[in-house]
């Protein structure tokens, strides 16, 4: 539509330098710990900036980041769209992996099948645990917030008290499973590294997480539920009905993140605590993208750079591990606010009076 | 004598390159209530800002008592006497009314809050200015035209002699209007000027002593109340004759909607409406006459399917409506424009296309298989922006970057698009300019001669007048009185039984109530 494209490129302009800004000031935050704290700090930053470039290697951690951020993303922002904050996608990750985990051992496992039936049947565990706050929301009005972190919790634990009792392999002490057969591991795009299905499940759940939400009535259903309630109840759309489905929906891409994880090059098995903590940084990358589906993988692109780049700083350089997280904790904060930049006012009037200051005398002339 | 605020060539340009003001004059003498009137988008609010510090001016100089000032902030402004009173209140709701007043610049003994003092205080402000508010209760508690009570407290407390209104009555019944007036007389009496930004210009020629008019960011000019009528006015601020009269219905069709004992309870249990039988011919308007809260909208909502019927029944040619959905309800011709258009008629964040197609996610002509026909909806977009002339950028743009008026005519596009069999109508054009007015009254006249059943609901009496064929009054939660609509019924005669203050005889009511 032609008519939209002056508003919809302004602001994916004025979004995009926003995100811009809050990568550029998270940067220079980042330079001031490390000026504070590396013997090196040149080297420190340098490593910041470039390591996920510097090898095939932590390319493949990079793009994996990505992937695993797009999916995390989607699945926050379908729910935040219908404005409903549930927060339970790590626990549909852990749900899901321990699905996907569980065909691949199957017998399904040595089959070509292993991986689209664990996907789906990560999908569905996922469905089903993000069906659960929703429908406790509907019928019983529990707060969908409080009702997801609980299921998160149950989730992980539920999951690694499997792990250690019953899923890996008897007497090794082990926390994590064995490996999956080669049948059931996502195949490498680039060969050795984490470059893997991954991504291209990603971008496929983009192209269907926008189709649903911009070309179907259901999506806008969802986005009417999500704007304005009472609009969409005067105009006849049963809310309950689409908060249910929009979290049930959202359940499902979280468990397929699960089943990325557990099926990826990175891990191709299940281990206790497997998400380390990254299902919930689709907060971010769905506030920043301000719950496009379109934005998500853009915006996953960039943090995951900042993210890996910070985590090879971590490892490759002398910057203690800790200030690692305070600088990801900054920039989270600085791109997450919804911030305007302080004194862009007095800027703006320092030009202002100083063309105006240039244009008097001129006049006066 | 020399004027006490002036507003010199104030020229206003916001980003974005929208030129509100542009050569804006307005001078206030002290002592006199002076309007300023104009359609939404004159440029009226931009100007209030200004005086009140909250914008500055690009060019032109604003002088009080004949010096030049400039005002940096609000801050500035009350130092220099001047208050302002917006159209949305900003009270603390869970504070007294009394620290409201004085929050900010609270009476002190030694190191405390000296509450005694206040409420003393607040007390003498309100008898002087016949303000009448106990300064006690939680504000939150109050009706809405005590709250506004309280804002201009808060003003004089800071001894504004310059009140500046922006748009009082817009949120007031009729009776709470006549007791603001006073108000504003008896500030006007001790020696305060009051500035009050107004739509309804009858209130206007009977408040104020002079009036500026504007329109497009100019001033047109300025007059003095008694030298002009509301046709002349109207004019000067739309710039063409405008007729806000509309025909009457040429005679009413068959019995479309019927009403019989119905009852309506809140949530909590409390009954909001009770005994109502009614009955809606096709091709009339039936004004829901009532001060807000007399169950008018609940009847409406009722209808619409948006609350629970507690007891009697409601036909739509014969169907009832109680046991079917909203959609059900609106698949028998059923369309409704809603009393709050941001709050309930759109939704702001969605596109115009979108808002226009959203009570209609059935239908086969959008909707295919669960797939929205985006051809479709753009066309749909496109000739329904042409034929209630939205202004807009286009059917892609969201529906919040429109104004007030255009945000209307979104609603009214939608509920037309198709002609209704029963048509339900609350506030069709509250906060709307009168081009606009205008345009969704003849919008509503054809509905009707299209052979809707209208009923309207409107806190704007005039409106009703203008527009019903019949009228019924809710007083309580029932009807009091009914009437045949006639050049000879006016306000003055609906506002009694609105107040509850007459009662009709049965045999008159029964009369007009068929």
């Amino acid at each position: 539509m032609s008519s939209t494209s002056p508003s919809r490129w302004a602001m994916i302009s004025r979004e995009t330098g926003r995100a811009l800004t809050a990568v550029v000031i998270a940067l220079a935050v980042a330079l001031v710990v490390i000026l504070l704290t590396s013997a090196d700090p040149g080297a420190a930053f340098q490593t910041l900036l470039t390591a996920p470039l510097s090898s095939n290697r932590t390319m493949g951690l990079w793009i994996d980041d990505v992937a695993k951020l797009t999916l995390t993303g989607l699945a926050f922002s379908l729910v935040f769209q219908a404005r409903q904050f549930s927060m339970g996608v790590q626990g549909q990750v852990y749900m899901g992996g321990l699905f996907a985990a569980l065909i691949a051992m199957s017998p399904i496992g040595t089959t070509p099948l292993a991986i689209p039936v664990a996907m789906l049947a990560a999908m569905c565990a996922g469905a089903v645990y993000g069906f659960i706050p929703g429908y406790a929301k509907a019928r019983f009005g529990a707060s969908e917030i409080v009702s997801s972190l609980m299921l998160n919790y149950i989730a992980i634990l539920v999951v690694n008290y499997l792990i250690r009792a019953h899923l890996a392999p008897a007497g090794t002490g082990q926390l994590m499973t064995a490996k999956f057969p080669e049948t059931a591991v996502f195949p490498a795009i680039l060969p050795g590294t984490r470059f893997d299905l991954g991504i291209v499940i990603a971008l496929i759940a983009t192209f269907v997480v926008w189709f649903l939400l911009y070309r179907t009535s259901w999506g806008l259903k969802l986005r009417l539920v999500g704007h304005n309630p009472k609009f969409a109840e005067y105009s006849g759309i049963r809310s309950s009905f689409i908060m249910v489905s929009a979290m049930t929906v959202a359940g499902a891409f979280g468990g397929l993140l699960g089943s990325v994880f557990v099926q990826g090059r990175a891990f191709g098995n299940l281990a206790q605590n497997f998400d380390g903590n990254l299902a919930f940084e689709g907060i971010l990358i769905a506030i920043v993208a301000r719950s496009r589906p379109l934005a998500v993988p853009f915006v996953a692109l960039a943090y995951g750079y900042l993210r890996q780049g910070a985590q090879l700083m971590g490892i490759r350089t002398d910057v203690p591990t800790e200030m690692i997280s305070v600088v990801q904790a900054i920039i989270i904060l600085l791109v997450a606010s919804s911030f305007s930049l302080p004194g862009k006012k007095f800027f703006t009037a320092l030009l202002g009076k100083k063309s105006a200051s240039v244009a008097t005398p001129e006049a006066v002339k | 004598m020399a004027p006490l605020l002036e507003a010199i060539s104030i020229g206003k340009t916001y980003p974005g390159g929208t030129l509100a003001n542009d050569g804006v004059n307005l001078s206030v003498s002290a002592g006199e209530v002076h309007a300023v009137v104009g359609e939404n988008g004159a440029g009226k609010s931009t100007l209030m800002k200004i005086l009140f510090g909250i914008e500055q001016p690009d060019r032109g100089e604003i002088r009080l008592d004949g010096k030049p000032v400039n005002f940096a902030n609000p801050r500035d402004a009350i130092d220099h006497g001047i208050g302002m009173v917006f159209q949305h209140f900003s009270l603390v709701p869970s504070f007294s009314v009394y620290e409201n007043v004085v929050l900010g610049s609270e009476p002190r003994n030694g190191i405390t809050f000296d509450r005694e003092e206040a409420i003393a205080k607040v007390r003498a402000l309100s008898e002087k200015f016949r303000l009448a508010v106990d300064p006690l209760p939680p504000v939150g508690q109050l009706p809405v035209g005590q709250q506004q009570r309280v804002e201009i407290l808060k003003a004089l407390y800071r001894d504004a002699r310059i009140l500046i209104l922006d748009e009082p009555t817009a949120v007031l019944a009729p009776q709470e209007v006549e007791e603001l007036f006073v108000a504003v007389r008896a500030l006007v009496a001790q020696g305060r000027t009051v500035i009050f930004i107004a739509h309804k210009l009858p209130e206007v020629l009977e408040i104020s002593d002079r009036i500026t008019v504007m329109r497009g960011g100019k001033t047109v000019g300025s007059v003095n109340a008694k030298d002009v009528t509301e046709d002349s006015l109207a004019t000067m601020m739309v710039g063409r004759e405008i007729a806000l009269r509309v025909d009457r219905a040429k005679g009413r069709g068959d019995l479309a909607c019927e009403i019989k004992a119905l009852k309506l309870t809140a949530e909590n249990g409390v009954t909001v409406a009770q005994d109502l039988n009614l009955k809606v011919y096709s091709g009339e308007i039936l004004g829901l006459v009532g001060v807000e809260g007399n169950g008018q909208a609940e009847l409406l909502e009722a209808i619409a399917g948006l609350r629970p019927i507690a007891d009697g029944v409601v036909y739509l040619n014969g169907t009832s409506l109680a046991p079917k959905t909203v959609l059900e309800r609106r698949e028998l011709g059923l369309a409704s424009i809603p009393e709050d258009r941001i709050a309930r008629g759109l939704a702001t964040g969605a596109t115009i296309a979108e808002n226009l197609i959203a009570t209609r996610l059935a239908d086969k002509r959008f909707v295919r298989n669960g797939l929205l026909d985006l051809k479709a909806m753009k066309a749909n977009a496109l000739s329904l922006i042409e034929r209630f002339s939205i202004r807009s950028g286009g059917p892609g743009y969201a529906v919040g970057t429109l104004s007030g008026g255009n945000m209307q005519k979104v609603v009214v596009a939608r509920e037309l698009s198709e002609q209704p069999k029963l048509l339900l109508v609350n506030q069709p054009t509250r906060g709307v300019d009168l081009g606009a007015t205008q345009f969704i009254w003849k919008s509503l006249t054809d509905a009707r001669d299209g052979g809707a059943a209208v009923l309207l609901s409107s806190a704007d009496l005039s409106e009703l007048l203008a527009l019903s064929d019949r009228l019924v009054v809710f007083y309580r939660g029932k009807i009091v009185a009914a009437f045949v609509n006639s050049d000879d019924l006016t306000a003055e005669t609906l506002g009694t039984y609105m107040l509850g203050l007459s009662s009709q005889d049965p045999e008159t009511m029964r009369a007009a109530l068929q």
